[in-house]
């Protein structure tokens, strides 16, 4: 992945893809998580935007993941030793259990949420969670591009460079 | 505008080194829920999605939490910006997002509104609409990383 490292133009692009990817599949995060909580689309069946949205957050998340795969692959040198990429990581570690413990109960079977007459507490519990967490996962992103290692310390260049 | 940057303002959000970076989160995690809700709306134009709700359910349902993203993207963007105007002012890509920003902005809520609202419109109409307005907002976001990078 030397590639992307040493052409210009190819990180930024890539990031801008990632950030891209991370604003249409966090709006499809975001209205599943208001349902489930019961703060919007009340009137609609949680199946229906649960099963609506499957496939394309799954599109968005692997297209996401690849960009940032790519990434980490340019300087991983750089992403190695910096905290809040591992605090990065952590998150979506958390995000994996999430979904282990939340997609027998919640996510697999949407009709059953529906038939109850109130919304079960699983699945606003997977909705609260799933919000904290993909915020986490944004902001440890951003914070990337703070850490100065400390041979660079007082260096106005980063590893990473800020926006 | 120049003025700004000896201002006290400036002076104060640079006391601290995690004022901008605490901006920034609040300003990434807001314009990601925003755009992420528009281009719902967009997918839902374009036929994709959650198809049992109409593309004026989803703007309706949607528009509320759009516009409180908006309003923290809105806010945290000049913390950002008054930091160091003049790095801002003189960076080619940071004038390209603010005329992006403009012109998706405008678009948003002028004709996306309009179009998403009325479930008549024709599919040529609602697909058009609906690129229009992402690439006006894929712009917006690619202008931003790229301060960084000009």
């Amino acid at each position: 992945m030397t590639f992307i490292r040493q052409s210009g133009l190819t990180y930024p692009v890539i990031m801008s893809t990632h950030l891209t990817c991370i604003a249409i599949f966090g709006g499809m995060i975001a209205i599943t998580d208001l349902r489930l909580l019961g703060l919007a689309l009340r009137d609609k069946p949680i199946a229906s935007v649960v099963n609506g949205l499957r496939w394309w957050k799954r599109l968005g998340f692997v297209i996401m993941f690849t960009m940032g795969f790519l990434l980490f692959g340019s300087k991983a040198a750089d992403y190695y030793p910096n905290p809040y990429f591992w605090t990065k990581m952590s998150i979506l570690t958390l995000i994996a259990i999430h979904a282990l413990i939340f997609r027998p109960r919640v996510y697999n079977h949407p009709e059953k949420l529906d038939a109850s007459p109130v919304i079960p507490t699983r699945a606003k519990a997977a909705g609260a969670l799933s919000l904290v967490l993909w915020t986490g996962m944004v902001c440890a992103g951003r914070l990337i591009g703070y850490y100065e290692p400390p041979s660079q310390k007082g260096h106005v260049v980063t590893t990473v460079s800020p926006q | 505008m120049l003025l700004l940057q000896d201002s006290a303002i400036t002076d104060a959000l640079n006391s601290s080194e995690w004022i901008f970076p605490i901006a920034e989160c609040f300003h990434i995690t807001a314009f990601a829920w925003s755009i992420g809700l528009i281009a719902l709306v967009d997918l839902r134009l374009l036929g994709v999605g959650i198809q049992q709700t109409k593309p004026s359910q989803i703007w309706r349902v949607t528009a509320p939490w759009t516009l409180i993203g908006l309003a923290v993207v809105l806010l945290s963007g000049p913390v950002l910006f008054l930091s160091d105007p003049r790095m801002y002012l003189h960076n080619s890509s940071f004038v390209f997002k603010m005329y992006a920003l403009a012109a998706a902005l405008l678009f948003t809520y002028t004709i996306h509104r309009k179009v998403a609202l009325s479930d008549t419109s024709s599919s040529g109409v609602r697909v058009v609409v609906a690129i229009v307005s992402l690439l006006l907002w894929i712009s917006v976001v690619f202008g931003g990383l790229f301060i960084a990078f000009v």
